[in-house]
């Protein structure tokens, strides 16, 4: 009822009813359809700015995939957005005649009236689609940038996690789409008017104190850099280069799988051996895997899960997802005591990177540094909780996002194809099995899970352990699983994207859902697509499907595939914590939450100070 | 009458000089053009469909300015072209009217406009270069003479007005648009502050209203008309639930002395949006109510299935929580007199009286019935008693309800919840003629009751006092009168009764105890309404009218606007003894005299999305019940709707000799 449905993949052209021509092509197209659209599949480029198909995203308001059309029976010709323009039966249309182009160029060269270019200094340098865009219309000439104006806008810098630089924003509005509809956190306005239109957290908040929950979404679909990560890579070169430090650097599950495409190896590589190679050789001290933390999280988290169970409290919430906790904590605090006590793979590694592993290596608590490579924008956020803390000591020192880390390979001049694939080499906390591998994607983290807990019920494995009722793509999945012994079946369900997460929530609070174990991933896909991946150009999570499929892989070629069978996660607890849910364990690997709920109220004396162009008239 | 020198409209040049063009036919119609206020010529006009000019010496690049200034003040800033063009042009054209270098010639001016035109995203920025790219175009000369002195250009005097069709169509002269953006930008509680500039009753107005704006809305000419009033009501829930925006004294612009009291008769909608006026003005608001709540006709006349009770009490505690006093159970003429008000130190009174008689059939029999017999209004406050637990009114067998209107409407779908056999509705026009806002014809339809048109009551049989029938007569339409208008009359012989235990009698409306209050010195027109002048002050000083004791029965969002009129005007009253000048309305006055805001259809092609409708309850559930039928749509559906939304913008401007008086900020 309420999206115009761009969707003509898979559409019978049969229906594609209404003939025109776009630039003398005769070409035929569904009704409603686009002429951006019809013209996309007849192969024929338009210059765009906003909009972005794989959304639904089409504002509008760039104006800059303007076209010539003359409708049937008419003879001026008209000059139109095709992004948002539906065609005609016997349309002639124009993409590239004189005065297209030289509108084209004209309204990119407003655009650039109010941005800052100082490309050179910007993350997005060569990855940007404005740079594209200025490129494609042959922009020649810049009359019109005001570098005051510009330079006066806002630069939010109040977040540990993401940066908004609105001397960049083009308005394209595609992070408040993706936040408003897709994630549905919607935290993201549009602010002001005229030349003082810019994108604003609701009711003015700054980012840190905002209704924002750091998953980055936004920043997969920035087409500038306008949204980005705060860029650690300065802070993470400093420990690897300072002598006195022994850095330590974990990797996540998925980024082994989503980074590969940034140094051109085809989507979805495994590049586990070339990412261990490339810490080595920028001069970490130790390689770590997060996977290995994904193992003991298993451990800790299915035990927990048990104890949940038998003492009748139901659902579990999961915990190793830090955009999910800011949401719980921001958008549903009455649901925190539902959520796991147990650190996310992350945390687990950092904490055990700073009690465990100091006693096995002879190296001291405070000469070690914990690097952690994240496809995540939240986990800046978690690094910093005090609650994740040891006394002073922060767990994590410096999360970097894949982004960040493929920015710290190019400045130590590293390309990683060019690199010889290497191993891990820690005796401690490295091995991982298939279900710590699993955790990048959805429905990964309840396969370890049941895996583990299974076994741990029943005394025996289960029989098999690719569990493929949990693996679909939906964005919520739910299924009955039969534990055995005085549980039997449980009933879980698999989350990923808020806005699925929203209504699953509301749900579960009005007791319209009944489960025992529900999986939560903030981001669409888990994270293989992660907010702190690497963009994609004019596309929204284009490769999940491989990088999954990657995952998957993983699992199957391990020998091991039961994070309770990880030897060196039987080492951990037989010779430090004891036993999972060990009161050292629950000190180490536990922690709690807060309620951080905003104050949303407002007074009709403050809107009517914030409205614009609408006054009293008396 | 206004000669034009020269000018250029809907592309057509005029030039008197030249004698070009057949202009001075269409030109010579204009109307109303020689002064904007008394002895203030109207020396030059631009708009969306071009300019003219009156007074040769007037400077265009001046007046450009001012016109592209109010264009770049009011752009949304969403779409590249207009958000840049409308500053870059004004700047340049600022340098030039200042006598220094413009950092564009008329050259790169020209294609700045060019590019707005073809390309903007919505009619402010489509439409604002048009008087531009005439002048440039056509009067180049002119404007070069003016820059090539560089020499600062004399300052001119004039304004410069945004609206839309939506804007002009609606009574209260909401902004339409701006509160649909919101919405869109994802505010919605400035979306409801924007309606909270004209009046406190949102709420109310998303469920009734006639919607006037709909009617304008130029997307019916791509699909439907924006769902305005459905939005309406979505924003207006930002008045409930955990962060319901609060209403707080500093909303007051500054509060004023003890001895400003104003007196506000009637707390319907007119009293209310009145006494909400005055408030924000400073006054201390006494309203006096004969009935024990506040509400008017939005609280007896319309059953609580369109609107809930609670949902009209929310709006009017606005009024208490902005420091008025309702004094309930005082009634005019009964209770107290204008006469009273004054001697108790009133300043100022108005009275929103409201239209709460019903008017009789007329018929045989109408005299003797008492038991089943009902006017309208009386039935509507019956129902009202009912679902407030206060008297039981049940119904049942067959019902008939005399008339079409809104208020028949409401008493065909109450009788119907109310247990009725049958509800017959016995109308003398057509279907088509039905004066029922279509909306509620088609949901009492839905709800199963049987229309009779081209038909007439002309006796009501009664036993003892208690209708038992009545008897109608068929009648037929005439053959169109000059002005094409056809009308009814009965054909002879086609008398038949129907039986029945009900009838209620809704044809209409008229001020109760009309004597009582003209005794007080209030004038009535003859068709016994409150007489007032256009200022809506009576035939006694201080004393002002608005709503329906002035119009007749009329719509919710007119007596609301009546109120913020007559506020603005007591204002004036007290504090200068006089009604000041109001420049807006003179410039809407302008446009709607000479036709100039097109009703002129959408050229490019727009993609159809048809609008969102507000969920409704099954009728076989509802009629059994008084809960509301409609429900508030989605957030989604929300942002969806105000998608639709074309944005229909147009500016105005005029220069004139003399400033112009400022009648308001």
């Amino acid at each position: 009822m309420w999206t115009i449905d761009n969707e003509v993949i898979g559409r019978d052209p049969a229906e594609a009813t209404v003939s025109l021509t776009i630039n003398g092509k005769a070409c035929t197209a569904f009704p409603n359809e686009t002429i951006l659209h019809c013209a996309r599949r007849h192969d024929i480029y338009i210059p765009t700015l906003c909009e972005l198909d794989d959304i639904d995203h089409t504002p509008g308001t760039c104006r800059v995939c303007i076209v010539e059309i003359v409708q049937a029976g008419r003879e001026i010709e008209q000059f139109v957005t095709s992004c948002n323009t539906p065609v005609g039966e016997g349309m002639v249309v124009q993409t590239r005649t004189p005065k297209v182009r030289a509108m084209q160029k004209l309204q990119v060269e407003l655009l650039m009236a109010d941005h800052l270019q100082d490309c050179a200094t910007c993350t997005r340098h060569g990855d940007c689609e404005l740079q594209d865009l200025a490129q494609f219309v042959g922009l020649k000439e810049n009359r019109f940038f005001d570098r005051q104006r510009t330079e006066a806008r806002e630069v939010d810098e109040s977040s540990p996690a993401l940066i908004r630089d609105m001397r960049r924003c083009v308005r394209c509005q595609r992070c408040v789409a993706v936040c408003r509809y897709h994630q549905e956190v919607d935290a993201l306005v549009m602010s002001g008017t005229g030349v003082n239109r810019l994108v604003s957290l609701r009711h003015g908040f700054e980012q840190a104190s905002s209704t924002c929950v750091s998953c980055g979404q936004c920043v997969l679909v920035c087409p500038t850099g306008a949204l980005g990560e705060r860029d650690e890579t300065d802070r993470a070169l400093d420990y690897i280069c300072d002598p006195e430090f022994t850095t330590v650097v974990q990797f996540a599950p998925a980024v082994r799988v989503a980074f590969g495409e940034e140094f051109g190896m085809p989507p979805g590589t495994n590049v586990q051996g070339h990412v261990i190679a490339a810490c080595r050789k920028i001069g970490v001290d130790v390689v770590l895997d997060t996977n290995f933390a994904a193992d003991v999280v298993i451990m800790e988290e299915g035990i927990e899960l048990l104890e949940r169970l038998k003492a009748g409290r139901k659902p579990t919430f999961t915990s190793c997802c830090p955009a999910w906790i800011n949401f719980a904590e921001i958008h549903y605090p009455d649901i925190l005591p539902l959520l796991s006590s147990t650190k996310s793979p992350q945390q687990v590694l950092s904490t055990l990177a700073k009690t465990y592993l100091p006693e096995k290596l002879g190296v001291p608590q405070e000469k070690i540094r914990v690097i952690s490579i994240m496809p995540c924008t939240a986990k800046k956020d978690e690094a910093v909780r005090p609650q994740l803390a040891i006394g002073d000591m922060p767990e994590t020192d410096v999360v970097l996002t894949t982004r960040e880390f493929a920015r710290l390979l190019r400045r130590e001049g590293i390309d990683l194809k060019d690199l010889e694939p290497s191993e891990f080499d820690n005796p401690y906390m490295s091995e991982f099995t298939g279900a710590g591998a699993i955790f990048g994607t959805t429905g990964g983290v309840m396969e370890a899970a049941v895996r583990t807990i299974y076994a741990v019920v029943n005394g025996e494995e289960l029989e098999d352990v690719e569990l493929t009722q949990l693996r679909g793509f939906e964005g919520v999945r739910t299924a009955t699983v039969n534990l055995g012994g005085p549980f039997g079946d449980v009933k879980v369900a698999m989350c990923h994207g808020l806005g699925d997460t929203r209504a699953l929530v509301e749900k579960v609070r009005s007791g319209d859902a009944d489960f025992d174990f529900i999986e939560i991933m903030a981001c669409p896909g888990g994270c293989v697509d992660g907010g702190g991946s690497l963009r994609s150009k004019k596309a929204y999570l284009p490769l999940a499907l491989a990088r999954r499929e990657t995952i998957y892989n993983v699992d199957r070629t391990r020998k091991v595939r039961q994070s309770h069978n990880n030897e060196q996660v039987k080492t951990l607890y037989r010779d430090f914590l004891d036993a999972p849910n060990s009161e050292k364990a629950h000190k180490l690997l536990h922690t709690h939450y807060s309620e951080r709920s905003r104050d949303m109220h407002q007074t009709v004396k403050e809107v009517w100070d914030d409205i614009t162009m609408s006054t009293m008239l008396y | 009458m206004a000669q034009v020198a020269f000018g250029v409209w809907d592309g057509v040049v005029h030039d008197a000089s030249k004698r070009a063009g057949d202009a001075q036919s269409s030109i010579s119609a204009l109307k109303n053009f020689n002064e904007f206020d008394d002895g203030n010529p109207i020396r030059a006009f631009f708009g969306d469909r071009g300019f003219f000019v009156f007074d040769e010496t007037v400077s265009l690049v001046d007046g450009l300015f001012h016109y592209m200034n109010k264009a770049a003040e009011e752009s949304c800033g969403a779409c590249t072209p207009c958000r840049m063009g409308t500053v870059l042009v004004r700047d340049a054209l600022d340098a030039m009217r200042r006598g220094i270098d413009s950092p564009l010639d008329f050259d790169e001016i020209e294609i700045l406009g060019e590019q707005m035109t073809e390309t903007s995203l919505c009619g402010l920025g489509k439409t604002c270069s048009v008087a531009l790219l005439d002048v440039i175009r056509n009067f180049r000369d002119r404007i070069e003479k003016e820059v090539a002195v560089k020499r600062p250009i004399r300052a001119q005097h004039g304004m410069a007005y945004m609206t839309a069709p939506c804007i002009e169509a609606c009574p209260s002269k909401i902004n339409v648009p701006r509160y649909i953006d919101y919405i869109r930008d994802g505010k919605p509680e400035n979306s409801l502050g924007v309606l909270l500039q004209k009046y406190p009753m949102a709420a109310t107005c998303g469920r009734v209203c006639v919607r006037y704006c709909e009617e304008a809305c130029r997307r019916k000419f791509v699909d439907e008309a924006v769902g305005i009033k459905t939005l309406k009501r979505y924003v207006a829930d930002q008045q409930k639930g955990p962060n319901a925006l609060k209403f707080t004294r500093d909303m007051i612009r500054k509060p004023l002395a003890d001895g400003m009291r104003v007196a506000v008769v009637g707390a319907g909608p007119a009293g209310i949006s009145c006494a909400y006026h005055l408030l924000l003005q400073g006054y201390h608001v006494d309203l006096f109510e004969k009935h024990e709540q506040a509400g008017g006709m939005a609280q007896i006349g319309i059953p609580s299935y369109r609107l809930p009770k609670d949902t009209l009490a929310m709006e009017t505690d606005i009024i208490a929580a902005l420091g008025g006093r309702f004094l309930f159970g005082q009634q005019l003429g009964r209770d107290f007199t204008v006469e009273d008000l004054f001697a108790r130190g009133y300043k100022a009174v108005f009275l929103g009286l409201g239209c709460q008689a019903g008017t009789a059939l007329g018929v045989e029999g109408e005299e003797h019935a008492r038991g089943g017999y009902h006017r309208g209004i009386d039935f509507l406050l019956k129902v009202h008693d009912h679902v407030a637990g206060v008297r039981n009114l049940d119904l049942s067998g067959e019902v008939v309800v005399v008339g079409a209107g809104n208020v028949a409407m409401d008493c065909v779908r109450s009788a119907v919840r109310l247990g009725a056999d049958n509800v017959h509705v016995v109308y003398r026009r057509t279907r088509q003629d039905m004066p029922a806002d279509d909306e509620e014809i088609v949901a009492a339809d839905h709800e199963g009751i049987h229309l009779h048109t081209l038909t007439n009551p002309t006796r009501i049989l009664t036993e003892d006092g208690n209708v038992v029938g009545v008897e109608l007569v068929k009648m037929e339409q005439t053959e169109p009168d000059e002005s094409g208008r056809r009308k009814v009359r009965p054909i002879p012989g086609t008398e038949y009764t129907i039986p029945c235990d009900t009838i209620v009698a809704a044809i209409g409306q008229q001020v109760e105890d009309e004597a009582m209050v003209e005794s007080d010195g209030i004038a009535f027109n003859r068709w016994k309404c409150v007489e007032t002048d256009d200022a809506l002050l009576t035939s006694r000083p201080g004393v002002f009218a608005g709503g329906d004791c002035v119009t007749g029965p009329s719509t919710l969002i007119y007596a609301m606007s009546a109120g913020l009129q007559a506020a603005r005007n007591i204002n004036d009253w007290i504090q200068l003894g006089t009604i000041r000048f109001f420049k807006r309305t003179r410039m809407r006055q302008l446009l709607e005299d000479n036709r100039i805001l097109a009703n002129d259809v959408v050229e490019t092609p727009v993609r159809a999305a048809y609008r969102v409708h507000n969920p409704a309850l099954d009728p076989e559930l509802r009629k059994h019940m008084f809960g509301e039928v409609e429900q508030t749509i989605s957030n989604r559906e929300a942002y969806a709707e105000a998608q639709r939304c074309m944005r229909c913008y147009r500016v105005y401007s005029v220069i004139t000799q003399h400033s112009i008086p400022e009648g308001a900020v």
